[in-house]
């Protein structure tokens, strides 16, 4: 950097232009004001209403993930389900697990209620001899979790729709 | 820019040893003085808000910066708009640099004439007295790469102001 020595002190001899007498005095005041809304921290939320935005937040955020899940389980499972059930909850699981962890939410049952189905008649999958017959159902997925500790629950509902291919039979 | 305090009551000292080269680094986004006053204020502000050490240039520099190009970013029409009405009058650009013989004036103009990542690093190592090692925090770059901007500013000055 030796080089360059007679260029950078060329270079120092030159001064920023002095600035504004009032900047000080503006950054004093923008501080002052500033002071007045300190962090979260420190000072309670003026706004009663804040708790509707978490609501809000928290409802898309919910709605964001049934739509996800929504999709996810449209699909064309080749496998046969032999017992289409027009409305069918799934018990709790029984299982819990070995040591339950406090503070700790864990599942706490499923639900899946079918409200509507609909009969989309004979389909030839590609490739395929025999016919099948394409079921859609749209339900409603309910998941619950459970603080085993506090008892405190989070129950989350979303609804979902899935295709049913069903092997025809000859008879 | 060594016994620059970080006790909160001392901001003034700090503001005003900072000011006039935070103004200087703001001045690369902005064509007028007064635009670049307020970044330095708002970017002091906001830095002082969430309690930073004033030791952290590098962050203070980089608030800097951030608020110039999203200024940039969000009123670029007016800065062409003002940019060519400056060029299209006698106006003449408020000077970065506060008096100075011709040969100083010159050398000025040729800071001002560098490409904007060799200027930004010049600004920050002659006026501002950062380290390498900031610049490159500042700019998200590696230090070795602050350092070769550095040098390719200063070969390029001195070649148009010191011709062999």
């Amino acid at each position: 950097m030796n080089d360059f020595s007679d260029i950078e002190s060329e270079l120092k001899k030159l001064q920023p232009a002095p600035v504004e007498a009032n900047l000080l005095a503006r950054v004093e005041k923008a501080l002052l004001e500033e002071s007045s809304f300190p962090t979260a921290a420190v000072v309670a939320r003026k706004r009663s209403r804040s708790a509707n935005w978490i609501s809000l937040g928290l409802g898309l955020g919910l709605a964001a993930a049934a739509g996800f899940l929504m999709l996810a389980r449209v699909n064309d499972n080749q496998s046969a389900k032999n017992q289409p059930s027009v409305a069918a909850v799934k018990p709790a699981p029984n299982e819990r697990p070995a040591t339950i962890n406090p503070g700790r939410m864990i599942p706490s049952g499923l639900t899946e209620v079918v409200y509507h189905t609909r009969d989309e008649g004979l389909h030839y999958p590609d490739g395929a001899a025999q016919p099948v017959r394409r079921m859609r159902y749209h339900t409603r997925e309910t998941l619950r979790w459970q603080n085993a500790q506090t008892g405190a629950s989070l129950r989350v509902s979303y609804p979902s729709e899935e295709v049913v291919l069903l092997p025809v039979s000859g008879q | 820019m060594e016994n620059v305090v970080s006790n909160n009551e001392d901001w003034k000292e700090c503001f005003s040893q900072l000011a006039p080269g935070l103004v200087l680094f703001a001045r690369q986004w902005v064509q007028s003085r007064a635009d670049a006053e307020d970044i330095v204020q708002d970017a002091f502000v906001r830095f002082w808000r969430r309690q930073h050490s004033i030791q952290n240039r590098a962050l203070l520099f980089a608030t800097v910066r951030s608020i110039g190009l999203d200024l940039l970013r969000r009123d670029a029409r007016r800065a062409r708009r003002e940019a060519v009405a400056v060029l299209e009058s006698d106006q003449t650009i408020e000077p970065h640099f506060s008096g100075g013989d011709e040969s100083q004036r010159a050398l000025a103009d040729a800071v001002d004439r560098l490409p904007q990542e060799q200027r930004e690093v010049v600004v920050m190592k002659i006026w501002n007295e950062l380290t390498f090692q900031e610049i490159g925090t500042v700019l998200g770059i590696s230090q070795n790469t602050a350092a070769s901007r550095y040098r390719y500013a200063l070969t390029s000055l001195k070649k148009h102001l010191l011709p062999q």
